[in-house]
C-alpha cells in the first residue's frame, strides 16, 4: 500500500521532455476482445500530414486505472490522449494534468455541433476552465425487462412507481425477484438503482451549483420507495452481496424479471438477451421523468511529450471513425453522435433506438457541472455505504441521507 | 560436576562475519524500502494526490482520520480478523499436524490435498466461496434453509458477512499453519512423548507439557507471520465483500485502499497505511520477545 502510493512519483524521473510526433492513445476494454483489436486498428490508421503513422494504442485494464493513469502522468509516460471513467478527466484536471479541448469545441462548432452531438451531451463536460473532454459514448442505465416472465405471470410493463410496486408484487408470488440490483463486492448497480429513482423524482445529490444537497424531500421519498422495495422483497434482501456476476446470473435464470443496466445487458446473459425489452422510462409520483447516465469522453493531457496540436489533430480524427464501432457491432453503449444515433448500425436493435428516443432525453448524469468531487462520488465510498444502509433498510431515509451529505461534502481534492 | 552457562556470548570476529553475511541483504531490503517509506511519509502529511505532492498540513491527516466512527470500526474488524485468522488457522493447522502425525494410510495423499486452499490463487478461492454463499440459490444458503434457519444471508448480513470473512482467512491459512506445526512437531523426539507415558502423563498432559513448549518458538514465528498476512490481507476481503455491508468487514488495509484509490484522499489514506504498519511493529516486537524467551526457555 506504501509502495503503490510511492511508485508515481519515484518514475516520474524517467519522465521524457521531448516532444513526440506519435500520439499515445489509452484506451478501456469497452467491449469484446475484438473492440481492442479494432481501436488498434483505428489508431494505426492515423497518420501525419506527411504520411507517417501518427499514434500508438495501448489497452488499459479498468482494475485499479487511476493508478495506472496517475503513474503514466506522473511519469511523463501517460497518454496524449486517452478514454476512461466517466469523471477521470475532471480529477485529472484539478490536478492540473488536462489539456482542455476548448478548441476542438470550437472546430465543432465550426461544423455546427448543437447538430454534431445528442442533446446536452457536450454541456456535461464543461468546467470553469473549459471542456475536459469531448464525449464519445453514452453509458445509459434503463429499466429492462424479461417478456417471457412478464406474459407468464400476467405482469403488465411498469409505468411509474405505483404499477412498478404492483408488478413486483405479482412477480413476487411467483416466485421472482422483480427488481434485481446488487450492491457486493465492487458492484455500482444498487447505487446507480437509487440514484436513477432520486433523479427520476426530481431530485438529485447536487444543487445547480454543483453542492451536495441530498436530505430532499423528493430523494427521501424515492429513498422510502427503494426501501419499501426491499421490505416487500421485490429487491433480494441478499443483493447486498452480490457481485455484477450474481446479478448477471439472476437476469441469466430468469429469476430476475426486471431491473436497471446498462444498455449491453443482452448481450451479456446468453440466450435470455433475446427475452429481454427496454421498458419507457417510469413516470414518478409528482410527473417527473428522470435517469442516470455517463457520459464517457475522450480527454487529452499536458506534459505527455506529445504538442496538444498534434492530439487535438487525432482526436478530430478519432471522432470521424467512431461510427466503425457500432457499424462492428463492438460497442453495446450508445452513440453520442446524431449522426451514428440514426444510422443503419442502431436501428437494428430496435432496443438501442428506444434507448436514444426515450431514455436519452430525459437522462442526466451526478450533477448539471462536472466537478473533481464527482469522481470520488462515483464509485467512492460514501455512495458505496449509502447505497448499503438503504437496500439493508433498516436505517431511514433521512439519516442515511444526511450522512450522505456529510461524507460528500467533506471530500476535499 | 559444573553446569555449562545457558547463554554464551557470540566473539566479536563470529559478530562481524555474521553482520558482513546479511549486510547484501540488508542493503537490499533498505534500497527496496527506504524510497516508499520515506515518500510515504511525505504523502502522509501533504494533501497531495499521486501526482501532486499538495501543500504540507503536517499530523493533519492522522488528527481527522484516526478519530472516526469508520477507522475505528476499521480498526475493531482488523483485530477480529486477526485473531480470528492467527488463532483459527492455529488451531486447525496444529491439530491436522497432530493427526497426520499418526500412521493413517494415504498420509501423503491428504497431506497435499490440504494444502490446496493456501497454494490456489485467492481470486480463484474468493469466486469459489461467492459460488457457495452469495446467492438464493448457493449451496450453503440452500442447505441452511433446508435445515430450517431460512433465507440466511453469509454476505449481506453484517454479522454473518464478519463471520464468512473470518471463516474464509481461516480457510486459506490453515495448511501455512499446519506446515509451520508438522515442522515443529518432527523436531521433538519421540523418547520425550514414550518417556511421559512411562510417567503416566496422559494425551492432554503430553500435549500440554511437551507438544506445546516444545514447538513454542515455531508457533510465535508462525503467529507472527499470520498476524502480518492477516493486517495485510486485502484480496481476501475486497473480493469476498468490499469491505460490506454497511463496513461490516472494512479492514484498515480495505479503508486505506479506498481512501487512496476510490475516494482519492491520498494523504489520509497514507496516514492510515502508516498507523497499520506502526502498529504491525509492536506486535511483531511484542511476539518476537516472546520468541526469545522461547528459545532461553
Amino acid at each position: 500500500m506504501l509502495g503503490a502510493a510511492a511508485t508515481a512519483p519515484l518514475l516520474s524521473a524517467c519522465g521524457s521532455a521531448t516532444a513526440s510526433r506519435v500520439v499515445r492513445f489509452w484506451d478501456m476494454p469497452w467491449g469484446p476482445p475484438a473492440y481492442s483489436g479494432l481501436a488498434e486498428r483505428v489508431t494505426r490508421g492515423y497518420r501525419t500530414a506527411d504520411g507517417a503513422r501518427g499514434a500508438s494504442y495501448q489497452s488499459v485494464p479498468w482494475n485499479n486505472y487511476y493508478m495506472t493513469f496517475a503513474t503514466g502522468i506522473a511519469a511523463g509516460k501517460g497518454p496524449a490522449i486517452s478514454t476512461g471513467a466517466s469523471f477521470q478527466a475532471f480529477l485529472f484536471e484539478q490536478q492540473g494534468a488536462i489539456h482542455h479541448a476548448d478548441n476542438v469545441v470550437e472546430h465543432l462548432h465550426a461544423a455546427g455541433a448543437d447538430d454534431v452531438f445528442l442533446p446536452g451531451v457536450l454541456d456535461t463536460m464543461r468546467t470553469a476552465d473549459g471542456y475536459v473532454g469531448i464525449p464519445w459514448q453514452l453509458d445509459m442505465r434503463v429499466l429492462w425487462y424479461n417478456k417471457r416472465v412478464l406474459d407468464e405471470t400476467g405482469t403488465s410493463v411498469p409505468t411509474d412507481w405505483d404499477s412498478l410496486l404492483d408488478a413486483g408484487r405479482r412477480l413476487k408470488k411467483a416466485g421472482h425477484y422483480a427488481y434485481g440490483t446488487g450492491a457486493g463486492a465492487g458492484n455500482t448497480a444498487g447505487t446507480q438503482m437509487l440514484i436513477g429513482l432520486m433523479l427520476g423524482n426530481g431530485g438529485g445529490l447536487f444543487d445547480p451549483d454543483g453542492n451536495p444537497d441530498c436530505v430532499t424531500n423528493r430523494n427521501i421519498e424515492a429513498m422510502d420507495f427503494a426501501q419499501e422495495l426491499v421490505k416487500e422483497k421485490i429487491i433480494d434482501p441478499a443483493c447486498l452481496g452480490y457481485s455484477a456476476d450474481n446479478v448477471l446470473g439472476q437476469w441469466k435464470s430468469g429469476e430476475v424479471a426486471m431491473g436497471i443496466h446498462d444498455s449491453g445487458l443482452p448481450s451479456r446473459v446468453g440466450d435470455t438477451g433475446d427475452l429481454l425489452d427496454v421498458a419507457s422510462p417510469l413516470t414518478g409520483p409528482h410527473g417527473d421523468k428522470g435517469a442516470l447516465y455517463y457520459v464517457n469522453n475522450l480527454m487529452m493531457y499536458k506534459s505527455s511529450g506529445t504538442r496538444p496540436a498534434a492530439t487535438e489533430r487525432f482526436l478530430r480524427y478519432y471522432l470521424q471513425h467512431l461510427q466503425t464501432y457500432w457499424d462492428e457491432g463492438l460497442i453495446t453503449a450508445l452513440p453520442v453522435l446524431k449522426s451514428i444515433a440514426d444510422s443503419e448500425a442502431l436501428a437494428r436493435d430496435p432496443r438501442q433506438v428506444k434507448i436514444v428516443r426515450e431514455w436519452q432525453p430525459i437522462s442526466r448524469t451526478y450533477a448539471e457541472r462536472g466537478t473533481a468531487r464527482l469522481a470520488a462520488v462515483d464509485g467512492g465510498s460514501a455512495l458505496y455505504r449509502f447505497t448499503q444502509t438503504i437496500l439493508r433498510g433498516d436505517t431511514g431515509p433521512r439519516q442515511a441521507l444526511t450522512t450522505l451529505q456529510k461524507s460528500i461534502a467533506s471530500i476535499a481534492l | 560436576m559444573t553446569t555449562a552457562p545457558t547463554t554464551t556470548r557470540m566473539r566479536p570476529s563470529r559478530k562481524r562475519t555474521m553482520l558482513l553475511l546479511a549486510a547484501p541483504s540488508v542493503v537490499l531490503l533498505l534500497l527496496i524500502c527506504t524510497y516508499p517509506l520515506v515518500y510515504a511519509a511525505i504523502q502522509a502529511v501533504h494533501n497531495g494526490s499521486l501526482i501532486n505532492t499538495g501543500q504540507y498540513v503536517g499530523l493533519q491527516n492522522f488528527t481527522l482520520t484516526l478519530p472516526t466512527p469508520e477507522f475505528r470500526n476499521a480498526a475493531l474488524f482488523t483485530v477480529v480478523f486477526l485473531l480470528a485468522g492467527v488463532f483459527g488457522s492455529w488451531a486447525i493447522g496444529l491439530g491436522l499436524a497432530l493427526l497426520l502425525r499418526m500412521p493413517v494410510p494415504g498420509a501423503k495423499v491428504f497431506r497435499v490435498l490440504l494444502l490446496l486452499p493456501w497454494v490456489m490463487p485467492i481470486v480463484v478461492s474468493a469466486t469459489a466461496w461467492n459460488w457457495l454463499v452469495a446467492t438464493r440459490d448457493s449451496p450453503l444458503p440452500t442447505i441452511a434453509r433446508a435445515l430450517g434457519f431460512g433465507d440466511v444471508l453469509f454476505l449481506a448480513d453484517p454479522t454473518l458477512a464478519v463471520i464468512t470473512v473470518c471463516v474464509v482467512k481461516v480457510w486459506l491459512s490453515f495448511p501455512f499453519m499446519m506446515l509451520m506445526s508438522s515442522s515443529a512437531l518432527a523436531s521433538v523426539d519421540d523418547s520425550v512423548y514414550e518417556a511421559a507415558r512411562l510417567d503416566g502423563a496422559g494425551p492432554w498432559q503430553r500435549f500440554r507439557f511437551i507438544t506445546l513448549p516444545m514447538t513454542a518458538k515455531s508457533t510465535y514465528i508462525s503467529w507472527v507471520l499470520m498476524a502480518i498476512f492477516c493486517v495485510n490481507d486485502f484480496p481476501t476481503i475486497y473480493l469476498l465483500t468490499g469491505g460490506g455491508p454497511v463496513d461490516a468487514t472494512s479492514s484498515l488495509i480495505v479503508l486505506a485502499y479506498r481512501k487512496v484509490f476510490q475516494d482519492f484522499q491520498t494523504g489520509p489514506g497514507v496516514a492510515i497505511a502508516f498507523t497499520m504498519t506502526f502498529v504491525l511493529v509492536i506486535v511483531s516486537a511484542l511476539l518476537f520477545s516472546r520468541i526469545r524467551k522461547a528459545d532461553v526457555a
